[in-house]
């Protein structure tokens, strides 16, 4: 019978169908399986508008614990993050927002998330023109080497990314465990918990659908079917008999559910709806007024030399001599050389041990106020397209300025404005 | 009638023998199903991941409220479009069940071959909704009372009502709970926070979010009452766009 089957697809198939057929499943197959596929290496950060990036949130004092770690090690990702006062009007206010990480999938698993002191497992507000201090508790999960950025969500803003670093996980994905305590006490593993049964309850009834298909289907196919129903004998198609097989496969499947609930219902006797809504007693850090204030003169952008000019009017109104120290935005460190003697740890891409410059190095004394221009150039600036700020409909510039004391304090001030771009013959942004 | 032995088929005929005629029925047979799976699991993927999306994607959207909600009513287009062509033109009662099985063949894939085995997120975050027994129900009430009407007044309303206690044997395990650093989670909700999700954050879920607040805890019913109400409508509307694609008349006759 089967042989028969067989001669008689083989007479009705032609050649060139069958050659068609193969080469096009080759064709697929080579498509599909042949290029060698790269990790991703980047998030997409650098496609992030520079306006959204510089005056959303400015990331400073951010640490990775570990670059390197072992599957289930653990790690922590901490820092600070200042929301901007000036917080571009195209972009919806972080009312509500989420502490997220950026990465390839979940390499590393959160294990928890803290803003200030608060644990932060859903969503919360950030004020505009506040402090917060983050910590995220990563256990490694996949062994590799990924770029592990923090990450802040905006409701009707977008995912706004931090700055990433470099984590090398090693072992075995197959080793990794992700034990939970239960409320009852009980002790699981959320990394496989429920699979199995999930795979079964699916497959199960998924079998019973394709048995149910192939039971009609056989019985006289499609063709005669047709044949019968333009022939006007359609009601003649289903007999008694199978109405009532049909009959007896629904009374099962139902009886199937029925008892499935009621099972879930014993088994799993506690059961709670999931929990939502957004998060209350998120405070900002409660910092003291600054010290020093900078207050935006104008601002410029040379095109050809990729350098930022900022015209600030600067006043002391602490007790010791300050100095500008660093300019940090988009998760950029553009750090003075004539404040910062050794190179602090962070990621090199992101960090300009020599992009910052002032016009005056004298230090401003307490209660001197003092009209100077920073100068940031670096080539980071432009290779993380923040020069595409002249690209932007909202022109303008953002950041934090870092002042620094001899005794070592340091007093963040908000920098920002509208930064006109300078040509010259030849220049393109 | 003769039918000729030789090794040509007879003049005026196409077939040799009626044993080659059957086996090119069945075989065609074969085809025309595989064909209508495929089409229906490509089309039908793509129309619930569109619609339903989210909510059929993660463990922490699958809520009591707007989970049986959305979902049925997007499932129930495709159901009674393919209920439509195979009952119309084939007499076969299955076609809410072949719906529902393309679908989930196609998710299963997707959910084992992308979601696991290249982001690596756990089946137990990414594990699609049960919906064949609906299917049964659909296509069964269609056979025994031969009418699209009473299907869609009936099957619909059972199609609506059925899809939370389908989904609850695989999802009350994942409703336990867990206290994390003071904090009150369901399972599904610490799955969603310990696996991250870098373009999905927490607030994109609509868990429970609207006015239907006079039911107290039991939401669901009334959530899926909404559902079959609104699914019986669909059926209507999709019934008739399956009889109106069923059919080839757009198709020139002198192009073929």
């Amino acid at each position: 019978m089967m042989n028969k089957l067989l001669a008689t697809l083989a007479g009705c198939v032609r050649p060139r169908a069958l050659r068609a057929l193969a080469f096009g499943l080759a064709a697929a197959i080579a498509a599909t399986t042949l290029p060698a596929a790269t990790p991703a290496a980047a998030h997409g950060e650098r496609s992030q508008q520079a306006f959204l990036r510089m005056r959303t949130l400015n990331w400073y004092d951010v640490k990775w614990s570990k670059t390197e770690v072992n599957v289930n090690e653990e790690m922590v990702l901490s820092g600070k993050v200042h929301v901007f006062s000036g917080w571009p009007q195209a972009v919806a206010k972080p009312d509500v927002a989420f502490l997220n990480v950026g990465e390839p999938g979940p390499v590393l698993i959160r294990k928890g998330a803290y803003v200030g002191d608060v644990p932060a497992p859903r969503s919360f507000s950030l004020q505009v023109g506040k402090d917060y201090e983050y910590k995220l508790v990563l256990k490694a999960r996949r062994q590799g080497r990924f770029h592990v950025h923090v990450q802040v969500n905006v409701e009707g803003g977008g995912p706004i990314v931090g700055p990433g670093e470099w984590i090398t996980i090693k072992g075995d994905m197959a080793n990794f465990t992700n034990p939970v305590t239960l409320l009852d006490g009980s002790t699981i593993d959320l990394e496989t918990y429920g699979i199995t049964w999930t795979y079964i309850y699916h497959f199960a009834w998924m079998a019973a659908a394709a048995v149910w298909i192939l039971y009609w289907f056989m019985t006289k196919g499609l063709i005669v079917r047709y044949w019968w129903v333009k022939a006007g004998k359609a009601n003649d198609l289903i007999t008694t008999r199978e109405k009532r097989i049909g009959g007896l496969w629904l009374a099962a499947s139902m009886l199937a559910v029925l008892f499935g609930y009621a099972w879930a219902n014993s088994a799993f006797p506690r059961t709670l709806p999931m929990q939502a809504g957004l998060l209350k007693g998120i405070d900002p850090i409660p910092l003291p007024p600054a010290t020093v204030t900078a207050q935006f003169k104008g601002g410029s952008y040379t095109v050809p030399g990729r350098e930022l000019s900022v015209k600030l009017r600067v006043t002391n109104n602490g007790t010791e001599p300050v100095k500008i120290g660093e300019f940090t935005t988009a998760g950029l460190r553009f750090l003075n050389p004539a404040v910062f003697t050794t190179r602090p740890q962070f990621p090199e891409y992101l960090l300009a041990d020599r992009g910052l410059s002032v016009s005056d190095e004298t230090p401003i004394a307490p209660g001197e106020t003092r009209d100077l221009t920073v100068i940031v150039q670096d080539a980071r600036f432009d290779i993380e397209r923040l020069s595409d700020l002249a690209y932007d409909t909202d022109s303008q510039f953002g950041g934090l300025l870092f002042f620094f004391s001899p005794s070592g304090n340091r007093v963040g001030v908000e920098i920002g404005g509208p930064v006109i771009p300078r040509f010259a013959a030849g220049a393109t942004l | 009638m003769s039918i000729s032995t030789e090794a040509g088929a007879p003049a005026g005929k196409a077939w040799k023998s009626k044993e080659e005629f059957l086996g090119c029925v069945m075989l065609t047979d074969w085809i025309l199903l595989v064909v209508l799976f495929a089409v229906v699991l490509g089309s039908f993927h793509i129309h619930y991941m569109l619609l339903a999306g989210d909510w059929d994607f993660w463990i922490d959207f699958k809520d009591r409220r707007m989970w049986p909600t959305v979902a049925p009513i997007v499932a129930m287009c495709f159901a009674a479009a393919v209920q439509s062509f195979l009952w119309q033109k084939f007499r076969l009662p299955i076609g809410a069940t072949v719906a529902c099985l393309a679908l989930l063949v196609g998710e299963w894939i997707n959910r084992y071959d992308n979601f696991w085995g290249w982001t690596f997120f756990p089946i137990n975050l990414v594990f699609p909704s049960a919906l064949i027994p609906m299917g049964f129900w659909l296509d069964v009430v269609l056979m025994m009372s031969g009418s699209w009407l009473v299907t869609a007044l009936v099957g619909s309303m059972g199609w609506g009502l059925l899809f939370y206690p389908i989904n609850w044997p695989v999802l009350a395990q994942y409703h336990q709970s867990a206290e994390i650093d003071g904090v009150l989670l369901t399972l599904a909700d610490l799955i969603g926070f310990n696996y991250v999700r870098t373009g999905t954050p927490e607030y994109i879920r609509m868990v429970e979010r609207g006015t239907l607040r006079t039911f107290g805890k039991d939401v669901v019913p009334v959530a899926a009452f909404f559902s079959a109400f609104i699914s019986m409508l669909i059926y209507f509307l999709w019934w008739k766009i399956g009889t109106w694609f069923s059919n080839t008349k757009y198709i020139d006759a002198d192009e073929i």
